[in-house]
């Protein structure tokens, strides 16, 4: 069979690549960024909230903190796998940085990335209590349900699959977080603390999914590693999570 | 992480004039290893004039054979693909990785789908080996396969999938698309593009029943077939794609060690290639390669930059530098001159690396 198509023009017409073997360099390199990124977060995420899982009211908030601890680990655990599969040593990776490390609650980092691991700069902060806890994993639960339907669309199959499969679960840990705010939206007396948090941690989600005029994009684009733009995304995100605020706390997030 | 075993090989079938069928033995105590899952590939090395190969191939047994098979099609100017097709023979023992790929989907017995399989050419290996082990063990099931190739000379396997036909009469159906070959339906001559697909659909191939669809074969092949399967309504999740592992029949050229080598002077110019760009800097001794690109505002790949991840991996051109830790890289990368760029040090006045390599 004649084959005279480029592997970088494929990929530009949308097609898939399967195994290590396939990969140029360049696409290898923003393709282990992409998984460092997800592996970190979620690492650093389920560092953060398992300190938080005895600061729930009740058993049943305890069960959703304990789940949602556990299930990021194990997402972390999948996506790390397939970087194994490009030589990464992953019980290494592991342990090579302290993922309960915070930076002080008034830092402003923007969207600066640490310098020793790929966490998204929101991950840096510390989380205050339960209430804030909640507040930041719907905020944060529902940027990561948009950015998965996004990555599910990778043009590495064994990652698309991986996101494919773990999106649902993902899904339902932004959902306990709306049960939990709900909860607390019963009592009057935490409105204004919930409304600091949001004002909190709103800025910081939205940084989270970057700016807009990086050459990158184009460069992800071309690879089939992204599809839509980070303003995008974040659009929609907003809109997501300014629909459950009204439901339950009768406003919106500035901005 | 994965590691070699010795592989004997008990028998090296022709199946047309330029490809093979080999069959493995496992050495001892690697037999567990080598359980695959069908649709997997073996990834082989071997050392061709003082440079190591790898080349994977696919699988083409299916679960039930009791045996370990690949196969192999010569590929003009491939080292690797030429020895096995002319310089391999029974008795022989070759190094190999367990099994890897996940061009594949769980089996169920009590299973009654329908699946399509497309193949070009020796893309059929594993599909073959997922056509055979679905029909022995999803009784409910049935696979229809779209098999493209040159003429009917160039089909590896006819005769075993008109086996397979008579075993599993009913449940199994192949469309053979010739490109050159005329045959008595005007449809199945040509290319497998978007529109022959769409075409196939129409008649020949239920497609709102199908559950799931196997690819494998040239890129723009996959890409036609996989647009006409979106356009009929299948989703992204019941699409698998198999690439061929990539051809690479040249050999990497060795790296040059500059005359001159290093000096006193804790300084030096260092050309950083990325993304097709080129920027010599000045830069210290005491600081990574990485470092560097970063603080001349190059957008070089890092994550951990702790020598685990490889993210970061560039290859030396010209010049030396000291990796002073590398948990990723495998030696036969190093030996060709990739390094940890986070984790190296230049050594000589003048170091040329380059990360689109």
């Amino acid at each position: 069979m004649a084959n005279d198509m480029s592997i970088e023009s494929y990929l530009a017409q949308g097609g898939v690549l399967t195994s290590p073997g396939n990969v140029p360099p360049r696409y290898r390199a923003e393709l282990m960024r992409l998984m460092a990124t997800f592996v970190d977060s979620a690492l650093a995420g389920a560092a953060g909230f398992a300190d938080v899982i005895n600061d729930g009211p009740g058993i049943t908030e305890r069960i959703a903190a304990s789940r949602i601890v556990l299930e990021k680990l194990d997402h972390a655990e999948r996506v790390l796998k397939i970087m194994g599969d490009f030589g990464a040593d992953t019980d290494r990776y592991a342990n090579h940085h302290p993922w309960t490390a915070r930076l002080p609650r008034d830092a402003d980092v923007g969207a600066i990335r640490s310098e020793h691991d790929m966490r998204l700069a929101v991950f840096n902060y510390p989380l205050e209590g339960w209430a804030d806890a909640v507040v930041m994993n719907l905020l944060m639960g529902r940027a990561v349900c948009v950015q998965l339907a996004e990555v599910s669309r990778v043009s590495y199959q064994p990652l698309a699959e991986v996101f494919r499969a773990i999106a649902p679960v993902e899904i339902r840990h932004a959902d306990l977080a709306e049960e939990g705010l709900e909860k607390l939206a019963c009592d009057p007396a935490n409105h204004e603390g919930l409304a600091a948090s949001v004002a909190y941690w709103a800025p910081r989600v939205a940084d989270s999914f970057g700016g807009d005029s990086s050459a990158r994009a184009e460069l992800l684009g071309s690879f089939g590693l992204r599809h839509n733009t980070n303003a995008t995304l974040r659009d929609r995100w907003r809109d997501d999570v300014n629909a459950t605020l009204a439901r339950h706390l009768r406003f919106e997030m500035s901005g | 992480m994965a590691r070699f075993h010795e592989l004997t090989v008990t028998e090296v079938r022709k199946t047309i004039r330029d490809a093979v069928v080999v069959t493995l033995k496992p050495g001892n105590g690697a037999a567990d290893a080598f359980d695959f899952t069908q649709g997997q590939y073996l990834t082989f090395r071997r050392d061709f004039d003082g440079e190591e190969l790898r080349r994977s191939y696919s699988i083409c047994a299916g679960k039930d054979d009791g045996q370990l098979q690949v196969g192999i099609k010569r590929v003009d100017g491939g080292a690797f693909s030429t020895w096995a097709n002319e310089g391999l023979h029974p008795g022989d023992t070759i190094e190999a990785m367990p099994p890897m790929g996940g061009f594949f989907t769980p089996l169920d017995v009590a299973a009654n789908k329908h699946y399509v399989g497309f193949a070009g050419g020796s893309g059929i290996t594993p599909v073959l080996s997922i056509l055979k082990t679905t029909l022995a063990r999803e009784p409910g099931s049935s696979f229809t396969l779209v098999y493209a190739n040159k003429a009917v000379s160039t089909i590896m396997f006819r005769e075993e999938l008109e086996d397979l036909k008579n075993t599993y009469m009913g449940r199994f159906n192949v469309l053979h698309i010739l490109e050159t070959d005329a045959q008595e339906i005007d449809l199945f001559t040509g290319l497998v593009t978007e529109e022959k697909c769409a075409d196939l659909f129409k008649g020949w191939i239920d497609i709102a029943h199908v559950d799931t669809a196997f690819i494998c074969g040239p890129e723009p092949m996959m890409l036609g077939i996989a647009s006409a399967l979106r356009a009929a309504g299948l989703d992204d999740g019941r699409i698998k794609f198999e690439l061929f592992a990539s051809g690479q029949p040249g050999r990497l050229a060795r790296k040059t060690v500059s005359q001159g080598a290093a000096t006193a002077a804790n300084q030096t110019s260092a050309a950083i290639t990325l993304d097709g760009a080129t920027q010599t800097v000045t830069m210290g001794k005491d600081r990574t390669i990485l470092d560097a690109a970063l603080a001349n505002a190059m957008d070089a790949p890092f994550a951990c930059k702790a020598g685990v991840c490889s993210t970061c991996r560039c290859r030396v051109l010209e010049g030396e530098v000291d990796m002073i830790a590398n948990h990723a890289l495998e030696d036969y990368e190093v030996e060709k001159g990739y390094v940890l760029s986070c984790q190296s040090y230049p050594v000589t006045d003048r170091v040329v690396v380059d990360y689109d390599q």
